[in-house]
């Protein structure tokens, strides 16, 4: 009898521990921040994409490896010389209500986006080149341009271009979808708690396959070290950048159950020039203080060797990104030479002005005053609450004769970059005016081949590199804080960390 | 009576249109939350920028923007979160209950530790026990309380795996923040306990009760606590206002999904309805306890009521 309850007793425990074993985990997440909305033309946050990335999809698809692939479209045509693009549409797609995806969908997206919802937020700004598109059929829409935009097919695949319901949104309104989202990714949210937690479960009728975790939350937890804490304890597995700071790399990989995963992000700094006044108006000037730095020695003591030193303001990643084009080299020597021929005296100061509240780079910045003072330049460090170096002090052409840029697009397109820094009359741009990097920028916007555009991106690169227009310093890796439970973790440079096929040991 | 009401309440209006200005005016030097929206839009122009202060209405004068906050407010509207709508209301309704709650919990800690640490020292006056107690109440005041904060998750979350190291999950989840307020304040409250206990214990009926034969722990404890009970709960209930400016650091640390947090949050997204909502809230429960207080001494003391 005893040893009949004993068996029973096994028999149950081993089926017990199977049910436990078949059945999917759930996965948490820790987010810096609440975007308050899962609308996507409400906001621009990267926090936003990185769980919206897994509500949403868009008419193509970008994933950790950069490459566009067909998302709900499943092929596009360039037409009438790239002023209209035909995309078949994906058949039996369904949103999470069940609301089927058609062409009706793609339309309503992009009119709402364009129309009057989508100017209350930063949204429709990426998307000015769309004047309107049409219905050809149900599995079939033409988007008519108002001129050709080379990078239209990347911006389809995040943001502002993610499709939304139309009948659901009828139903429920605009407010409400704010908050009760519904799309056609991997999971879908059910339950949102503002400033606390997101929860999302598989969505297995996605049209790229069901899921292999049951549940992710999302939590929102602002503090880094209360993250890592968080990690360390297990009950966070995926702490998503720019949470960890360079300081706690150390004390996650020295605990035994997290790691920090690193991945090259679009992020990059420079100091950029006054080249309007002041020594630093005399290119060789800039030249000399570039020389004067030593840049690699900056990445591997300050950043740990997270970032890579950058020959102009772009990451590799970049479209625009031109391996051949070597960074100035460290030469004091050859600085000294120059700063002489210019006639720069040896005591002359000068100002560096950084965002007050970014510790690493202060650091940074500390270590350039140093270089700079080893080729006889006073340089001081000013900080600046960021948002007023931000609005005030930069656009309007207030700044020392260096300052910070921090700068990164989740386009990985040089346009985004160049554009706004070196195009005559920018936000950006305060100082200089220049007639053929004007031409060559706009040039490049109206061009779809790409291989011509590429080429014409790395001209800019090559001769803003030679006119010493900023001190570029490197690029930043995008850094993870990775639980041993998680499997098939793959980081994403730009946050956007599709989770279909992570999976955890329990 | 009614005219001393009255004042209080005209000085208490006054006092929150100061604060709620202050507030408002200071904010909006700090940066555009248009900016903030859309930061990770690397091409948004000018353009761009304006359409979205003119959908926030921050393209209004800023008496304008003032005094639409104020209407809202005496009509009980505290506006939308400038991340996505949300009404202010609804954030504070989710949060002044956790922060309340965490409040009320701290002060039970600094409570039940202050009273018999500062009787002990108040009775072994001079000697060992009490010199011992002066010196960890230093130490305590001393002591940073994020500081305290990181370190007690460091142990009891980290190292032991004992407590939840954030969030507000269960009681297990009190025990760490409402610790770390709990010990800072008794630092401060264990002295005042020990001075009112002193003063006390040199009255005249203590000497009675002693001679009646009473035993200590009566004495001590029927007669002369509840005798200094009142110039405690008067501190007590004064440092609750000041508990609730202080839990801000605390409750970040925590991730506890309070005021504090709010407010934190807020200021780093230039969020000026939540923000200005927050201020508000903990301006009108700080004017509140100080105008009970001062009505209560209106009533025990006439000589209040005329001044």
């Amino acid at each position: 009898m005893k040893k009949t309850t004993l068996f029973k007793a096994c028999t149950l425990a081993v089926a017990m521990a199977a049910a436990s074993a078949s059945h999917a985990g759930s996965l948490t997440i820790a987010s810096p921040q609440d975007p308050g909305s899962w609308d996507p033309i409400d906001t621009f946050l990267v926090n936003w994409a990185s769980v919206g990335t897994n509500i949403f999809d868009g008419l193509t698809y970008r994933g950790p490896d950069l490459e566009l692939v067909p998302g709900l479209a499943t092929s596009w045509e360039e037409l009438d010389d790239g002023k209209r693009i035909r995309f078949t549409l994906r058949e039996g797609v369904v949103f999470h209500n069940g609301e089927p995806f058609d062409a009706e969908a793609v339309k309503f997206t992009f009119d709402r986006l364009l129309g009057d919802e989508g100017a209350r937020g930063p949204q429709r700004s990426n998307y000015t080149a769309i004047s309107h598109v049409t219905v050809v059929d149900d599995t079939t829409v033409d988007f008519f341009l108002y001129q050709p935009d080379p990078v239209l097919l990347t911006k389809l695949a995040a943001y502002g271009a993610m499709i939304v319901p139309p009948g659901y949104i009828e139903e429920h309104g605009e407010e409400y979808f704010d908050t009760h989202p519904v799309g056609t990714g991997p999971f879908k949210v059910v339950e949102y708690t503002p400033r606390s937690d997101v929860k999302l479960e598989a969505f297995a009728e996605h049209w790229g396959g069901a899921p292999k975790l049951d549940s992710v939350t999302y939590r929102f937890i602002s503090e880094p070290s209360t993250a890592v804490a968080e990690l360390q304890a297990g009950r966070v597995d995926i702490v998503l950048p720019p949470t960890v700071p360079i300081g706690m790399i150390d004390s996650i990989n020295a605990h035994p159950n997290a790691e920090v995963v690193s991945v090259a992000s679009p992020t990059v700094e420079a100091l950029r020039f006054n080249t309007q006044s002041g020594i630093t108006a005399d290119e060789r000037v800039r030249q000399a203080i570039i020389m004067a730095v030593d840049r690699q020695a900056i990445v591997d003591s300050i950043l740990a060797g997270e970032g890579s030193v950058i020959a102009s303001f772009q990451g590799e990643q970049s479209f625009g990104f031109d391996a051949s084009l070597e960074p100035y080299p460290f030469d004091p020597q050859q600085a000294q030479a120059l700063l002489t021929e210019a006639g720069v005296e040896p005591g002359t100061e000068l100002q560096i002005d950084i965002r007050g509240n970014d510790a690493t780079f202060a650091e940074v910045a500390q270590v350039v005053a140093a270089y700079l003072q080893g080729v006889g330049l006073n340089a001081s460090i000013q900080p600046y609450e960021t948002n007023v170096l931000l609005n005030d002090i930069i656009p309007a052409g207030r700044t020392g004769a260096m300052f910070q840029q921090k700068w990164g697009g989740w386009t990985f397109d040089f346009d985004n970059t160049a554009y706004l820094m070196y195009h005559s009359g920018e936000r950006w741009n305060p100082y200089d005016s220049d007639a053929t990097l004007d031409e060559m920028l706009d040039a490049q916007r109206s061009i779809t081949d790409r291989a011509e555009r590429e080429t014409l991106l790395q001209f800019v690169a090559r001769y803003t590199k030679e006119r010493a227009l900023e001190m570029p310093l490197y690029s930043l890796n995008a850094l993870y804080g990775v639980g041993s439970r998680v499997e098939n973790f793959e980081p994403a440079p730009d946050n956007r960390i599709r989770l279909t096929d992570v999976d955890v040991t329990e | 009576m009614a005219k001393f009401l009255f004042y209080r309440l005209l000085q208490a209006l006054f006092v929150l249109v100061a604060v709620t200005l202050i507030v408002s005016f200071a904010i909006r030097l700090t940066g555009d939350p248009a900016v903030m929206l859309a930061q990770g839009a690397g091409s948004i122009t000018e353009a761009d920028l304006e359409r979205i202060r003119e959908a926030l209405g921050l393209n209004q004068p800023f008496l304008v923007q003032y005094l639409n906050f104020l209407k809202g407010l005496f009509t009980g509207d505290l506006g939308r979160s400038f991340m996505g709508g949300t009404p202010v209301g609804d954030l504070i309704g989710r949060a002044l209950p956790a922060t309340l709650a965490l409040a009320f919990a701290s002060m039970f800690v600094s409570i039940a530790l202050s009273i018999p640490l500062g009787v002990k020292a108040a009775v072994s006056r001079g000697r060992w026990p009490d010199q011992v107690i002066r010196v960890v109440s230093l130490v305590g005041l001393s002591f940073p309380n994020f500081w305290l904060a990181i370190m007690l998750v460091l142990l009891l979350s980290i190292t032991f795996n004992l407590l939840p190291p954030s969030g507000m999950e269960g009681w297990q989840s009190f025990i760490m923040p409402a610790a770390t307020m709990g010990i800072i304040l008794t630092a401060t409250n264990v002295r005042l306990v020990r001075t009112t206990m002193l003063e006390t214990l040199r009255s005249q009926y203590i000497m009675v009760a002693r001679a009646k034969g009473l035993s200590d722990s009566v004495v001590l404890y029927k007669h002369a606590l509840r005798n200094c009970s009142i110039p405690l709960i008067t501190y007590f209930g004064l440092q609750f206002g000041g508990l609730l400016g202080g839990i801000v650091v605390i409750e970040r640390v925590f991730n506890w999904p309070g005021l504090g947090t709010l407010a934190f949050d807020a200021v780093a997204a230039r969020d000026y309805p939540v923000l200005q909502g927050v201020i508000t809230v903990l301006s009108l429960l700080i004017i509140s306890i100080n105008l009970l207080v001062d009505i209560a001494y209106g009533f025990v003391d006439p000589r209040v009521r005329k001044s």
